[in-house]
């Protein structure tokens, strides 16, 4: 689909000047990247600041039927924002302006390129914050983490992007501009913005979000709790939650990872232990002192080793950043990583840890484990160096039983990462043929030409229309 | 597999290269990826262009000089990058490449400029003199913006300030005298000789003396950069601590070691210069004077971000009685990246800007600098926006 982009070039230069697009060998290879080890072809590189200008780019593709491919930051993990076969990359990363915040309401318009922390930075002095934490919140974008309807450590207890998203502003594929939802807080008729959240841009482009802002919990406890068997931890998380208590955030880390960790952050984490947990609880300072009391006796009654409580704002910040650098911190023991971030119920945690710990010790990959284990959302990150096909292979195969294994417990592909093309294959797993071809109807609805990221999300070759091939793989029980 | 590098000369290692895992946590702490929203001008893009390279799938010419060219070296994406990817050295073996493939005209003309003049102590001088006369007789105006932001304020007495051969008694702290510190910041030595004497040094300033080399390493220029080390080497060797009073020449210093790793007549001597070399500001010596009130504090990117050094000049400072405020920019580069606001004027300009800005923000009455080149930029640019807020070096304002 990638013929018409020398006219095409012609007409978006006139558009928004030759800065604002790349048609350089060099610069194009570095936008058919993202945070994964997926690669591609990028064949046009725009950089829009307005909705009228994206609008406008639109209208120029649609015009010469040439695929289109958002871009927040490009720190995600599947692809999603790489561009497979040529195409026009449009980067959303200089729109990147703040609306007023509606103190009222407790929201905001933003434009997709403002990163996630800078929100919560920009509305701190008014008591608020934006929930949803990505570990890579410093640098991933808004307009990204609705295109995957990201999660994050405080997800358990605040809720997904999905939840935080009360309207979008979105371009359609021929160029329309469209606003879904917005500060009423249940519209008429179907809920489109739903849909929007999560679709990894193969509906629209969104080029304004309207986020919900939550109160900045009035007291908080951070604690980290070390154990000497992954079994014991796991279980622990379950406990913590029948025991009545729905830790703000409630985390898993194995000894690697604590490892690899350690020697960056030094923040004097027990490089002996087989697991640790870090459990955060909010609220009112009698609630806060309740829940830390109840974490505590359920983690002794499951054989913790020690219990760390963070004294201050400092300690607490460190033990965050020892959670929210472990991806990055891989690259000390290998030069790339690949993972999968299935979800399982949490109530089998125990049986999927042991089964990553087979998988990957018989495939001989080091397997490095940190997670959100309060809702199950698993993050076994395989190390490699790609220049070792044989090393490569293995944790290719490694990754694949492990997404089969957590589906077989009744877990599901993604918990906040997206599909985007390394789980593409694996969604004949949890949806029989009928199911994807129904998705592919929806998507077909906001774009006919299949020009929107195309190949992302759905298996290649699911039509709309194409029903009742084959009987369903879904396990019983599944989770979805 | 053949790699694009120009055969013969240091080249980004590819077990550098590995360490990164393009993650992007490193983009919101580049000043010019905030400024462009490009990953082509982001450390995770350079790098990405550098593996380009090595894969052999591009040039050092054209675009990826463009790249390279357009980085600050402020190194602030290392203190953000979990897996301690040593930027720094690869952005500074990127630059021996794309040097060495520049143009002959282009080339000679960065070679004049960087080793030419900072070279050589005389041709310092003699600029020196030229640009103060010129100041003077107010021809500078005639200069391009640009040039004129980032330009120092010369005169000729200021070149002449009389700095004592030897003052104080104590162990022997010798003195860095510099290249743009000994024409334009001579008021800065003095502060630091007394500082040295209060420490309980026997303070000395070498008669010579010269260029560190740090602008030439950071142009690319190595064998510029090696020759100009061997001289401070043997220059300041016999001291027990040599004192740098400017962030960007102690943090180049310290990689001395590295410089000359391959020169077996002078690695263990750089590796013993390196280890005796002391930022002024890590001194430790008691004030020379209260100071009161409020004093907005800059970072150097070569203090905070190459030395993780920022406390030191808090309390050198706070030991006076001052009251010091941060900028709340996250130590933001100002820009200057030694001569990139000559060679990248439109970047730098917003970067300036900026920083001018934050410090007008704190209301204190005097911000403290502790690099020539950040003190240079950030003068010029409160000046342009009407603000006439000090700039010091902190040990001027403890003075």
């Amino acid at each position: 689909m990638t013929t018409s982009t020398g006219a095409l070039a012609d007409r978006l230069r006139h558009l928004l000047g030759p800065d604002r697009l790349l048609e350089g060998d060099l610069a194009r290879s570095l936008y058919s990247h993202d945070g994964s080890i997926v690669g591609g072809a990028c064949g046009l590189v725009a950089l829009p600041e307005t909705t009228d200008e994206v609008a406008a780019c639109m209208r120029l593709a649609h015009e010469a039927g040439v695929d289109v491919i958002p871009r927040g930051s490009g720190t995600g993990l599947t692809g999603g924002a790489v561009p497979l076969d040529g195409g026009l990359v449009m980067s959303l990363a200089r729109m990147r302006e703040m609306g007023d915040v509606d103190v009222a309401n407790s929201c905001v318009w933003v434009q997709p390129g403002v990163l996630n922390l800078d929100v919560s930075t920009a509305v701190a002095h008014l008591g608020l914050h934006y929930a949803p934490d990505p570990s890579s919140q410093q640098a991933c974008s808004i307009g990204g983490n609705v295109g995957t309807n990201a999660g994050g450590p405080h997800c358990l207890a605040y809720g997904v992007t999905v939840q935080h998203v009360l309207g979008v502003e979105m371009v359609r594929p021929d160029g329309e501009v469209v606003v879904l939802g917005g500060v009423a807080p249940d519209p008429p008729g179907y809920d489109l913005r739903g849909l929007v959240v999560g679709a990894e841009g193969t509906v629209g482009i969104v080029t304004r979000v309207l986020l919900r802002l939550t109160p900045l919990p009035p007291d908080v406890r951070t604690m980290l709790l070390d154990f000497l068997s992954v079994t014991e931890a796991s279980a622990v998380v379950q406990a913590i939650i029948a025991a009545g208590v729905i830790p703000a955030a409630l985390e898993m880390m194995d000894r690697n990872m604590t490892m690899a960790v350690e020697e960056f952050v030094h923040a004097g984490l027990p490089t002996d232990a087989a697991a640790l947990l870090l459990v955060e609880v909010d609220g009112t300072a009698a609630e806060v002192d309740t829940a830390t009391a109840v974490v505590e006796r359920v983690a002794r009654t499951h054989g913790v080793r020690t219990v760390r409580v963070a004294q201050d704002e400092d300690e607490r910040a460190l033990l965050w950043k020892a959670r929210k650098t472990a991806f990055g911190a891989v690259a000390r023991v290998k030069p790339s990583y690949y993972l999968h971030d299935c979800v399982v119920p949490r109530t089998r945690l125990v049986e999927v840890m042991a089964a990553i710990g087979e998988i990957t010790a018989r495939e001989g990959v080091m397997c490095l484990n940190v997670f959100h284990a309060g809702d199950g959302n698993l993050h076994p990150i395989i190390a490699l160096d790609r220049s070792d096909p044989d090393e490569t292979e293995r944790a290719m195969r490694a990754g694949d039983q492990i997404v089969r294994a957590c589906v077989a417990l009744g877990g599901t592909l993604s918990g906040e990462h997206g599909i985007g093309v390394e789980k593409r294959d694996y969604m004949p797993l949890v949806f029989d043929h009928d199911d994807l071809a129904a998705q592919a109807c929806v998507r077909r609805a906001f774009d006919p030409d299949g020009r929107m990221n195309p190949d992302k999300i759905l298996p290649t070759g699911t039509r709309c229309g194409e029903v009742g091939l084959a009987d369903t793989q879904v396990p019983e029980g599944t989770w979805i | 597999m053949s790699t694009g590098w120009m055969p013969g000369l240091p080249a980004p290692t590819r077990d550098d290269l590995n360490t990164c895992v393009q993650c992007g946590l490193c983009l919101p702490s580049c000043p010019t990826f905030r400024i462009t929203g490009l990953e082509t001008s982001s450390p995770r893009g350079r790098i990405a262009a550098m593996r380009a390279v090595q894969a052999g799938e591009a040039t050092v010419t054209g675009d990826f000089t463009r790249f390279t060219d357009e980085c600050l070296a402020c190194r602030a994406c290392e203190a953000a990058c979990p897996s301690s990817v040593p930027y720094g050295r690869l952005i500074e073996a990127a630059r021996v490449q794309t040097e060495a493939a520049r143009p002959a005209p282009e080339r000679l003309m960065r070679r004049a400029g960087i080793a030419g003049i900072m070279g050589h102590r005389r041709m310092v001088r003699l600029a020196g003199a030229g640009l103060a006369v010129a100041q003077a007789l107010r021809l500078d105006r005639l200069l391009p913006r640009h040039l004129r932001l980032a330009t120092p304020r010369v005169t000729l007495r200021g070149m002449r300030m009389a700095l004592p051969a030897t003052s104080g008694e104590g162990p022997t702290a010798m003195l860095l005298t510099g290249c743009v510190m000994d024409i334009a910041f001579r008021p800065v030595h003095r502060a630091t000789i007394d500082a040295l004497v209060r420490a309980g040094y026997r303070a000395v300033v070498p008669g010579a003396g010269g260029c560190c080399g740090a602008l030439a390493a950071h142009a690319g220029e190595l064998d510029s950069a090696r020759a100009l080390a061997r001289a401070r080497i043997a220059e300041l060797e016999s001291a027990d601590v040599i004192v740098v009073d400017s962030a960007g020449c102690s943090a180049h210093m310290r990689t001395y070691g590295h410089l000359l790793a391959d020169d077996p007549a002078w690695a263990t001597r750089a590796q013993a210069v390196a280890a005796a070399v002391r930022d002024a500001v890590e001194i430790d010596a008691p004030p020379g004077r209260p100071v009161d009130g409020r004093v907005a504090v800059h970072d150097a990117c070569h203090h905070l971000h190459a030395q993780g050094i920022g406390a030191e000049v808090r309390r050198t400072l706070r030991a006076a009685g001052a009251t010091c405020v941060d900028l709340g920019d996250g130590g933001r580069c100002c820009g200057a990246g030694g001569i990139y606001n000559v060679l990248e004027p439109e970047i730098a300009e917003d970067l300036g800007a900026q920083k001018a800005h934050a410090i007008i923000a704190t209301g204190a009455p005097v911000v403290a600098v502790a690099n020539p080149g950040c003190a240079i930029q950030i003068r010029n640019h409160l000046r342009a926006l009407g603000s006439d807020i000090d700039v010091r070096h902190p040990l001027e304002i403890v003075d």
